[in-house]
């Protein structure tokens, strides 16, 4: 009698531990997915009061001008940045121009065209280009990149400063994106369902024909998924972006030799102060940022679906 | 015909295809290249050793000097001038703005220099070493040295004097001994707060919540948003929650590396919620109803058995957070600061590795030596954790199989 009692509480004690640990680790993962609605709330909180006379009174900036401004900043408290919106989807269209055709070429190259040894060389070389932080691309782009700037510059008999210019923003970006979208393409090609394949060579297709005409076709999805990452890292990309771009007053800037200004430059560029109208409308920028970065993601999945209906 | 022309077509674009490939190869060679021949030259124990900020120590010597006189050591660099009479090495060299400077080159172990009294300090000494520069000497004699006079000009001063009235040097600073530090606090702090958070998320989500229940898909969603989050958005973040919070809590004005350490934590928390989870589906069914069978309850069969099974996965999210932690930057500059420090204190700025790049290259005139030196240490650290990664994957893949 006294076992089964004790069997039966025993029973009943581990249950309760089970729910108690359930309990106990609903608790670390609520805080995990808090930090969204956290960013969501504080970030916008700190980056309205630019715009609230509570807070600056007759310093207050006007939020029309703020969002259709050409000019970033006249002194006391005229802020605009229309044209960084501008600069920034232009730079990164620009560099996603470059390097989405690259990026497929070397995944085809990769999955499709080579032994798994050569193959395996390669997605290794593009993985260590994945892994280099922003800050060493930006050391480069101010080493490297802008110096060719300068050559190509030139050549063409234009000016830059120095070589910090939208061409040379356009290919950091576009090398930064590279192994993002290569690696992702990498998964799609290999996914393409190797009967398709086969069915196109026994048809008499050649090798590049079925590569471009059956491979790339059914890749097709994975590889703008591929896309809308890369672009996604573009837009948000900081400090490597911010060593090159320069600091343009006011725009939009569609010459490639010219200094620009992205939404993340102007956040970075100039940080001193930690309180102030300058500093809090910084956090105005990021809410734009954030706001161009989900519109952008909805766009491009809405044409990911467009593009992926007709196959 | 036909099928010549489709072949040779074909070979075409087979070789323009290659091509195309070999960039990313090249712009890797290219990086390489780029950091090693700029940075090599730095890299030293006295980098890793040094403080940032060169420290200037004004010393005298009455002498007279002996006149026993130092041997010229053989390993000397021919262009350095030499004074057997002080056992003292300078040399004309520019320092990364491209100004002229005299650096003491050698300093022979047995002369009076090694340990002479500092003028600032009272009973302090400080020792003329190599590496520093030399800034200004007045002589007992009253003949003045001038660092814009050149090396020649000062050894044949020395050697015509007995004594120093005043001597001016100053190390040489550029050092990262703090931003090393910072780092390795700001991965420990970090990892700290991250790895049980991240992990207790991801053995809550595999392993007891209930499957397709609404507010369970929200955390995942949410959670999966956190990885699409630019990190300067996070960097927003701790300016606005992390460094108020740890003002109020710490006493800390401004930005500081607790701040910095939270924010970094909530950059690596999905990556560690997702690389747990993963580990957690490769452990097979087989282990947790073994466990159940014989008399565990699920808390148990969880902590005891399925945890255990995971740890080589775990361990990997751990080198893929550190590596990230590395590497941060941008996220930093708003949650810490760009302010260099060799003082590290927990509830002050300072700044790692990646962001001390980013503070010597932010002024007038960047210092790209140094940048690349330290973006050396950097490259060789993601490489190290990069390769880690991929054989913890492979051993739990032939373990698998």
């Amino acid at each position: 009698m006294k076992t089964i009692t004790r069997s039966i509480s025993n029973k009943f004690r581990k249950r309760t531990a089970d729910k108690l640990a359930n309990l106990l680790l609903l608790i670390p993962t609520i805080i995990s997915a808090s930090f969204v609605i956290f960013i969501i709330i504080f970030v916008n909180e700190r980056g309205i009061t630019p715009f609230l006379a509570a807070r600056y009174g007759a310093d207050k900036v006007s939020l029309l001008r703020f969002l259709m401004g050409t000019t970033w900043f006249v002194p006391p408290n005229q802020y605009g940045i229309f044209f960084i919106v501008i600069n920034t989807l232009y730079v990164v269209l620009m560099a996603a121009a470059i390097s989405v055709p690259v990026s497929v070429i070397t995944a085809m190259f990769i999955a499709k065209m080579t032994n798994s040894r050569i193959g395996g060389f390669f997605q290794t070389i593009v993985e260590l280009l994945a892994a280099i932080p922003s800050i060493i691309y930006g050391v480069f782009g101010l080493g490297i990149i802008s110096k060719l700037v300068i050559r190509i510059a030139f050549v063409f008999n234009m000016q830059t400063a120095g070589g910090i210019s939208s061409l040379s923003t356009v290919l950091v970006l576009a090398i930064m994106i590279f192994p993002t979208i290569t690696l992702i393409s990498i998964t799609a090609f290999r996914s393409v369902d190797p009967d398709l394949e086969k069915s196109s060579l026994a048809l008499g297709a050649t090798k590049i024909q079925t590569l471009f005409r059956v491979s790339l076709v059914s890749a097709k999805s994975g590889i703008f998924t591929g896309i809308i990452l890369g672009i996604g890292r573009a837009l948000g990309e900081a400090t490597a972006v911010s060593m090159v771009a320069g600091n343009a007053g006011s725009g939009p800037t569609f010459d490639l030799f010219q200094t620009t200004r992205t939404l993340t430059s102007t956040m970075l560029l100039g940080l001193k102060e930690t309180s102030g109208l300058d500093y809090d409308i910084r956090f105005s920028v990021g809410i734009v940022l954030i706001v161009v970065i989900v519109c952008s993601n909805l766009i491009l999945n809405y044409i990911k679906k467009r593009v992926g209906r007709f196959a | 015909m036909k099928k010549n022309r489709r072949r040779s077509a074909d070979k075409a674009a087979n070789i323009i295809i290659s091509m195309i490939s070999m960039v990313g190869l090249l712009i890797l060679v290219t990086i390489f290249v780029f950091i090693f021949q700029r940075g090599t030259g730095l890299l030293s124990w006295k980098l890793f050793s040094g403080n940032y900020y060169p420290e200037t120590y004004d010393t005298y010597f009455s002498g007279p000097i002996d006149t026993i006189g130092y041997a010229r050591p053989a390993d000397l660099d021919p262009q350095a001038f030499y004074s057997e009479k002080w056992g003292i090495a300078l040399i004309d060299d520019l320092n990364f703005e491209g100004k002229h400077y005299v650096r003491i080159e050698y300093v022979d172990p047995e002369t009076p220099l090694t340990l002479l009294p500092d003028k600032n300090k009272d009973n302090s000494y400080s020792s003329i070493a190599s590496g520093q520069s030399l800034d200004k000497v007045i002589f007992t004699d009253n003949s003045i040295f001038l660092s814009k006079q050149g090396a020649k000009a000062g050894i044949e001063l020395f050697d015509n004097s007995d004594g120093i009235r005043d001597m001016l040097t100053t190390t040489p600073g550029n050092g990262i001994r703090g931003s090393i530090i910072t780092t390795g606090y700001l991965i420990l702090m970090t990892l700290a707060i991250a790895l049980p958070l991240g992990i207790f998320s991801a053995v809550y989500l595999h392993e007891f919540a209930p499957k397709d229940k609404w507010y369970v898909n929200l955390i995942r969603r949410f959670i999966e948003i956190l990885t699409g989050v630019p990190s300067i958005v996070f960097g927003l973040l701790g300016a606005a929650v992390f460094i108020p919070f740890t003002s109020s809590l710490f006493g800390a004005s401004g930005g500081n590396l607790i701040s910095g350490a939270l924010t970094l934590a909530v950059i690596v928390l999905p990556v560690i919620i997702s690389a747990t989870e993963d580990a957690l589906k490769n452990v097979p069914d087989d282990y947790r109803q073994a466990s159940l069978a014989l008399g565990a309850n699920k808390t148990q069969t969880t902590f005891r058995v399925v945890i255990k099974s995971a740890v080589p996965g775990i361990l990997s999210a751990t080198l893929l957070s550190v590596g990230r932690i590395i590497g941060e930057s941008a996220a930093l500059i708003y949650a810490i600061g760009t302010a260099i420090k060799d003082q590290i204190i927990l509830t002050e700025k300072s700044t790692s590795l990646a962001v001390f790049i980013w503070s010597i290259m932010a002024g007038e005139t960047p210092n790209f030596d140094l940048a690349c030196a330290v973006s050396i240490i950097i490259m060789a650290i993601v490489l190290i954790l990069n390769f880690s990664i991929k054989l913890i994957a492979r051993r739990i893949s032939s373990v698998r199989t």
